[in-house]
């Protein structure tokens, strides 16, 4: 039925229409999980409080104070932590809450309607699919509107947005109507496609960049996740997978040593990775770091859909790194000949966990999600880059009686939990016009790090003597935001202006 | 992208996080009968005349309070054009609860109230709780379908049965009412067997006590 999903037969327009809804739907169902990963972060710690009243850990007396088994859990428990439901049914705290969880969350529905459609996950994955497609729609409308648009020649429903980023040049300027820098974005077939198109535009800082977003078409969903290897498993490409089934693990972190455990103990229920076939393993990441070094797995259990592994994986960390770092724990199924398919996973945020509770080191069952893919990396090319072609300046301010400046620009990428990264443009001398045209790469920059990721363009003017380099302006790019609204934008910047504040934020 | 589409929309009622349950409703029905402007009236108490035909699927969200519970509704409006279907009965999975409406001024629309109860039969969970809602009941000048009729169908089908009004608000907020109601229900049922305690014992008599007797007509 999922397949079915395709929006081929709708005009342009219908399609704008149902998209938005599906954005507005988007951001019903992200407020939805965040209410139900509190619900469940409750319950969490309320279980964790143990288990030997089992609720408030109270001493429980011989004669008085008894306390009595609950139903539902089978623990004693003392007569303050009951929920009286009726004169004659309690439930202790733990329980009460648990079925209120499952109530509030909507499980019970869920879990009824599993059992009619066990493979629920798929649309979720189409819809990913339809939003990264919205986003192209809008822009591909801006860009119309400003007479620029590109031809696009295949129907933007099967195209997936996949590995997105890639900054190339454009820009030969050539009238010098206005001051300002415009920056928009474009979108190319793939790589090789890429055009070069002209901008109209005219700046102080005349930089002209260019977003192409890489569009592969999809393969469609097929049968399974694959995985030929770790770079394609992280890579998010997959398609239709039965994600069920829990995992039971624990973690503590031995602030001695600095080292971050976390004991995997088994699995239940897991799908079948392939037809009545299921040879399982764990693999865990520290996101957000997706390198090997990041990597642990767990041997491969072979046929079964509830395995044992009760394996320990380790990470040297520090202590303070850990409130950045979430958790990736995945489960896969290994077939033959490297063939790998996704079951599931769970990511924890390391940041609301407290390491320093002893209750939190327990064991503890966890529910097995699918993957959110929302930026894919494109599996053709291992590392990618950003390019930024500073083309030229114009009207610089001559800031020294001595007369013209020696303009050179300075770009910086600022990358979340890296050292900036810094290049610099050749120095034109004695040019208040200069015509750089140079190219800044930034390698190895993936584009969930580049939806962090601002960079900073700054002019300087070299000194002649042995003083510093006088600043002349500068504007910041938010990377991030070019690639997740896909808007074209526009940089008002005059020379007077950047000279007041040095860093303009668009 | 995300900024402007917020406050588009109204990102309070979206985002706010403070309610205890979130259902999932889907209006559906032939092209025309109103369930657009049965959606506007329930969540925005707003009537036009105008037909405005749905392109493929639109949602409106709405909190209410009820059984002392708060309660976030997503409503979906679905086209009832048979070219958009693949688009709609893609939701029919996540609805808890459906309207099924017709046009008591239009027998055809009532015609094909079997087939939209089949429809919900093959896309929707086994559970999925519907009303029957016959809309237009203010134009009784119009009317071709008799409410003895509409009663028997839904009857035959296993929903209860309403007509209601959007022009008019007759009924709406009611058959709304009615719809969460027995989703309630089912819930705590749901709950029971896996789990008396929670809602089996506490929520159940609540329920009853509150529930309104099934509006058989409307008050026209």
């Amino acid at each position: 039925m999922a397949c079915e999903f395709n929006l081929n037969f709708l005009k342009q327009q219908e399609r704008e229409a149902v998209l938005e809804v599906l954005y507005r739907d988007q951001m019903v169902r992200e407020t939805e999980e965040k209410r139900i990963r509190k619900l469940k972060l409750q319950l969490q710690q309320l279980r964790w409080k143990g288990r030997s009243c089992a609720r408030c850990q109270k001493l429980l007396g011989l004669l008085m104070n008894r306390g009595a088994v609950c139903n539902g859990c089978s623990h004693r428990v003392c007569s303050e932590c009951r929920v009286c439901l009726n004169p004659c049914l309690w439930k202790c705290t733990v329980c009460y809450a648990h079925g209120d969880v499952k109530v509030k969350a909507g499980e019970w529905f869920f879990e009824e309607r599993a059992k009619k459609y066990p493979g629920e996950v798929i649309m979720e994955i189409l819809k990913q699919q339809i939003f990264c497609d919205f986003s192209l729609l809008a822009s591909i409308s801006h860009l119309q509107e400003l007479g620029q648009s590109k031809s696009f020649n295949k129907s933007m429903e099967n195209l997936f947005l996949s590995l997105t980023t890639h900054i190339k040049k454009i820009s030969k300027s050539q009238n010098d109507m206005a001051d300002r820098c415009l920056l928009s974005t474009d979108h190319g077939q793939n790589l090789e496609r890429r055009k070069q198109r002209r901008s109209q535009s005219d700046t102080a800082i005349n930089i002209t960049s260019r977003v192409s977003v890489i569009i592969t078409q999809s393969l469609a969903v097929r049968g399974s996740l694959y995985s030929l290897n770790s770079t394609c498993t992280e890579s998010g490409n997959f398609g239709k997978a039965n994600v069920m089934g829990e995992i039971e693990f624990a973690m503590r972190y031995i602030f001695k040593a600095c080292i971050l455990e976390i004991c995997i103990k088994r699995c239940k229920n897991l799908a079948y990775g392939e037809e009545k076939k299921c040879n399982p393993y764990v693999k865990v990441y520290l996101l957000p770091d997706k390198s090997p070094r990041s990597k642990r797995k767990t041997t491969v259990k072979k046929r079964t859909v509830d395995p044992e592994f009760d394996e320990t994986l380790k990470y040297k960390i520090e202590y303070s790194q850990l409130g950045s770092r979430q958790l990736q724990i995945s489960v896969w199924h290994a077939g033959a000949l490297k063939y790998r398919v996704f079951l599931g996973e769970v990511v924890i945020p390391l940041a609301a966990w407290d390491f320093q509770e002893d209750s939190m080191q327990l064991f503890s069952w966890y529910q097995l999600k699918p993957k959110v893919i929302l930026r894919r990396k494109d599996q053709g090319v291992p590392s990618c880059q950003l390019q930024v072609v500073i083309t030229g300046a114009k009207n610089l301010p001559v800031l020294r009686a001595a007369g013209m400046p020696n303009p050179f620009v300075i770009g910086c990428l600022i990358l979340p939990d890296q050292p900036e990264v810094k290049q610099k443009s050749p120095v034109w001398k004695k040019e208040a016009c200069p015509q750089w045209n140079h190219l800044f790469v930034f390698d190895g920059v993936t584009p969930a790090q580049l939806q962090q990721s601002c960079l900073h363009l700054t002019v300087w003017d070299q000194s002649t003597s042995s003083s510093s380099d006088q600043f002349l302006g500068g504007t910041t790019l938010v990377l991030g935001s070019v690639l997740t609204y896909v808007l074209v934008r526009k940089l008002a910047l005059k020379a007077e202006k950047v000279l007041r504040s040095p860093l303009l934020t668009e | 992208m995300a900024s402007a589409t917020d406050s588009r929309y109204g990102q309070k009622e979206s985002s706010d996080q403070n309610f205890d349950y979130m259902f999932k409703i889907l209006i559906i029905g032939n092209s025309s009968v109103g369930k657009t402007s049965f959606l506007f009236r329930y969540a925005d108490d707003s009537f036009t005349p105008a037909f405005v035909s749905t392109v493929g699927i639109d949602f409106k969200v709405k909190t209410i309070y009820r059984n002392d519970k708060r309660i976030k509704l997503q409503i979906w409006d679905t086209a009832g054009q048979e070219r958009y279907r693949t688009i709609t009965t893609a939701y029919y999975r996540g609805a808890m609860g459906f309207i099924l409406m017709y046009d008591i001024t239009n027998e055809e629309s009532f015609n094909a109230v079997q087939d939209w109860s089949t429809q919900i039969k093959t896309y929707s969970w086994d559970n999925a709780q519907v009303l029957l809602v016959g809309n237009k009941c203010d134009m009784e000048d119009e009317r071709v379908v008799s409410s003895e009729k509409g009663r028997q169908l839904a009857e035959h089908l296993g929903f209860e049965f309403f007509e209601a009004s959007a022009k008019d608000n007759i009924n709406v907020k009611q058959t709304f009412e009615r719809l969460v109601d027995i989703i309630c229900e089912k819930m705590s049922e749901s709950l029971d067997t896996a789990d008396p305690a929670v809602t089996g014992a506490k929520q159940g008599p609540q329920l009853t006590d509150q529930q309104a007797p099934p509006h058989q007509d409307c008050a026209c």
